[in-house]
C-alpha cells in the first residue's frame, strides 16, 4: 500500500535519511524504533510532504506522491499525529475532528463566498463526528475547548483527528509518550481496533514494552539507516540492534 | 447634531474596514499593515468611476471590490509566501507601493491634489446629501458586511481559518490547502476593506493620498486589536472608541493643531496598556503575542 524507496535526505553534512526502503502492508502494524537522532521523524515527514527528500520515491496505492504538497497527502488517506502534539487549543473538540471534513466547495477562491450563501451541509459530518468521538472515548467533551483537555486526552484527540480523515495507512510520531499507564493501554487498544478495520498504522515510538505489545513487525533505524526489519522477536535479538541501543 | 451624525458615519466606515481586517488578522492570524491601501483602492475605483465616467454608486462601489479583490490577488501570492513578521514586513511594502502609485500618477489619480468634487450617491433619483440619510446608507452597508461576515467565520471555512491562525501544519496534516484559504481571506478581506473605502469617499467627496497612508493601515489594526481579535463585534466598539474618545479633546478646549497630535499619543498609549493588560482585547478570544501552541493564560470562548 504505501512503498518507500531508497529515500534519503541530507541536513547540511549530516545524512538524516539513507537509502530507506520498505513496504507498508494493509491491516499491519508496524512500528520504527531508534536512537534519538535516528532520523525517524524526518523519514515521516518526507512520506507525508512536509521535507522533499533529495533522492527516492514514495509510492502510495501504486501512485507516486513525490511531489504532492502535505495536505494532498493528508487527503488521498495518509494520516499523521506529530510528536510535540498539536490539536487546536481555541476550538471544541468537535470543531477539531471537523476540520477533517473534505472542502468540496473550496474550488477556487471564491468557494467560500457561495459557501456562505449555502446552507449548512454538515448534519452528516456532526454525526460521523461524534460517533468518532465515542470510539476514542471522548463524547462527553465533545463541546469542551480542545485546550481545557488533559495532555492524554489531547493525544486521544489528536489520534480521532486523523483517523477522522478515513486513512488507509497512519503514521503516528510516539503516541503513547508522555502519557500514563491506563492511557497507553487505551491508545494500543485504539492501535489494534484500527488494525482490525484494516488500516495499515505506522507509528515511532520508544516505549518498547508498547512497541512489543502491538507490532506485527519491527523496523530499526539508526543514524539514518534501516538496520533491521522484521518480526519483533527476532529483531529484538538482532545484534545490530543492540549494538546501537547499547552504545 | 450633524456634528455627532459625522462622528456616528465615521464609525460606520471604520467598523466595515475593521471587521474585514479583523478577518485577515484576528480570525486568521495575517497581519496585514496594507489594508488602508486596499481601502484606498476602493475610495480611488469609485472616485474616478463616478467623477470621469459618471457611473451610479451601485456600480461604483462593486467595481471597487473588484479593483480591490483583484490587486489583493496579485499581492497574496508574494505576501503569503511569508510568515509572520515577514508577512508584516511585506505587506507594508505594497502598501508604500500603492501609495505612491496614488501619489505620483498625477495624470490619473490627481498625486497629492487628490481628487475633489465626488458626486453624491443617487438612490431611486434622490440624492444622498443629508448626514442623517448617509448614516443610513453606511448602516445599511455595515449590517451586510456584518452579517456575511458573521456567517463566514462561523461556517466550516471560518473554522479552517482559526485552526490556520493556530497551527498551520496540523491543519494541513488534516488535508487543508492552507494557502488557498489564505488567499481567499486576504482577497475577500481587502474587497470588503473596498466598500469602507468607497463611502468614505462618496461621504467626504474629497479623497487625498493622506487619507491612506500606512499610519491609516496601524490605526485600523489598532481598532482590531483594541475592541478584540477574533470578534466582529469587538471590532465595531473598538471603532467606536477609537473614534470617540479622541473628540473629548476637542471639548475641553485643546487647539486643533495639539489635539491632532494628542490623539496619535492617545492611540499609541491605549495600544500599549491593552498589550499590556488586556491583550485580548475588549470582546476578543485571540491574544496577540502569544503563540498558539503555547498555553494562553486565559481561554475565552468568543464572547
Amino acid at each position: 500500500m504505501l512503498k518507500v524507496d531508497s529515500l534519503s535526505k541530507r541536513f547540511d553534512g549530516v545524512q538524516a535519511v539513507r537509502d530507506a526502503s520498505f513496504n507498508i502492508q494493509q491491516g499491519t502494524v508496524t512500528s520504527l524504533i531508534g536512537p534519538n537522532g535516528a532520523g525517524k521523524t524526518t523519514l515521516f515527514n518526507m512520506i507525508c510532504g512536509y521535507i522533499k527528500p533529495d533522492g527516492g520515491t514514495v509510492h502510495f496505492k501504486g501512485k507516486d506522491i513525490n511531489a504532492s504538497p502535505p495536505y494532498a497527502i493528508a487527503a488521498m488517506g495518509i494520516g499523521r499525529t506529530f510528536q510535540n502534539l498539536r490539536v487546536i487549543k481555541m476550538l471544541t473538540v468537535l470543531d477539531n475532528i471537523l476540520l477533517s471534513v473534505p472542502d468540496h466547495q473550496m474550488n477556487g477562491i471564491l468557494g467560500p463566498i457561495f459557501k456562505v450563501l449555502r446552507k449548512n451541509s454538515e448534519l452528516g459530518c456532526r454525526e460521523k463526528a461524534l460517533e468518532l468521538l465515542d470510539f476514542v472515548g471522548l463524547r462527553e467533551k465533545a463541546d469542551d475547548l480542545a485546550g481545557s483537555l488533559s495532555y492524554g486526552q489531547q493525544k486521544l484527540l489528536s489520534l480521532a483527528c486523523c483517523f477522522a480523515l478515513e486513512p488507509s495507512v497512519l503514521l503516528l510520531d510516539e503516541p503513547v509518550a508522555g502519557v500514563n499507564q491506563e492511557m497507553i493501554i487505551n491508545i494500543l487498544t485504539l492501535i489494534r481496533r484500527l488494525k482490525e478495520t484494516g488500516i495499515a498504522v505506522f507509528f515511532i515510538e520508544h516505549n518498547l514494552g508498547a512497541v512489543m505489545e502491538v507490532s506485527d513487525r519491527l523496523i530499526v533505524m539508526d543514524e539514518g539507516s534501516i538496520i533491521a526489519d522484521g518480526i519483533p522477536s527476532v529483531v529484538r535479538e538482532d545484534p545490530a540492534v543492540v549494538e546501537a541501543y547499547i552504545r | 447634531m450633524d456634528y455627532i451624525l459625522h462622528i456616528l458615519i465615521m464609525v460606520g466606515i471604520y467598523s466595515i474596514v475593521a471587521m474585514s481586517l479583523n478577518l485577515l488578522a484576528g480570525y486568521t492570524g495575517l497581519i496585514s499593515v496594507a489594508h488602508a491601501a486596499f481601502y484606498g483602492i476602493g475610495a480611488y475605483t469609485t472616485a474616478l468611476l463616478a467623477l470621469k465616467v459618471g457611473l451610479p454608486f451601485w456600480i461604483n462601489i462593486p467595481a471597487g471590490i473588484l479593483v480591490s479583490g483583484a490587486v489583493a490577488f496579485l499581492i497574496a501570492w508574494p505576501s503569503l509566501k511569508t510568515y509572520d513578521d515577514y508577512f508584516v514586513i511585506t505587506t507594508f511594502a505594497f502598501q508604500i507601493i500603492i501609495f505612491s502609485i496614488m501619489n505620483n500618477w498625477v495624470s490619473f489619480t490627481g498625486g497629492p491634489l487628490g481628487l475633489p468634487g465626488i458626486p453624491q450617491p443617487t438612490i431611486f433619483g434622490i440624492t444622498i446629501s443629508s448626514h442623517l440619510f448617509f448614516l443610513s446608507f453606511v448602516v445599511a452597508f455595515g449590517i451586510l458586511t456584518y452579517m456575511f461576515l458573521t456567517r463566514l467565520v462561523n461556517s466550516s471555512f471560518g473554522r479552517v481559518l482559526k485552526a490556520i491562525r493556530e497551527d498551520e501544519i496540523f491543519t494541513m496534516s488534516m488535508g487543508k490547502d492552507v494557502m488557498k484559504y489564505k488567499v481567499s481571506v486576504f482577497v475577500i478581506g481587502a474587497a470588503i476593506a473596498s466598500i469602507g473605502g468607497s463611502l468614505y469617499a462618496y461621504y467626504i467627496s474629497f479623497i487625498d493620498p493622506t487619507s491612506f497612508t500606512i499610519m491609516e493601515s496601524i490605526f485600523m489594526l489598532s481598532i482590531v486589536i483594541i475592541g478584540g481579535a477574533g470578534s466582529l463585534r469587538g471590532s465595531i466598539v473598538g471603532a467606536a472608541l477609537l473614534i470617540f474618545i479622541p473628540e473629548i479633546l476637542r471639548f475641553i478646549g485643546m487647539p486643533n493643531s495639539i489635539a491632532a497630535n494628542m490623539r496619535q499619543i492617545f492611540y499609541g498609549g491605549l495600544l500599549v496598556f491593552f498589550m499590556m493588560f488586556r491583550p485580548q482585547g475588549l470582546l476578543g478570544e485571540f491574544a496577540f503575542g502569544k503563540s498558539g501552541h503555547k498555553e494562553p493564560k486565559e481561554v475565552r470562548k468568543n464572547a
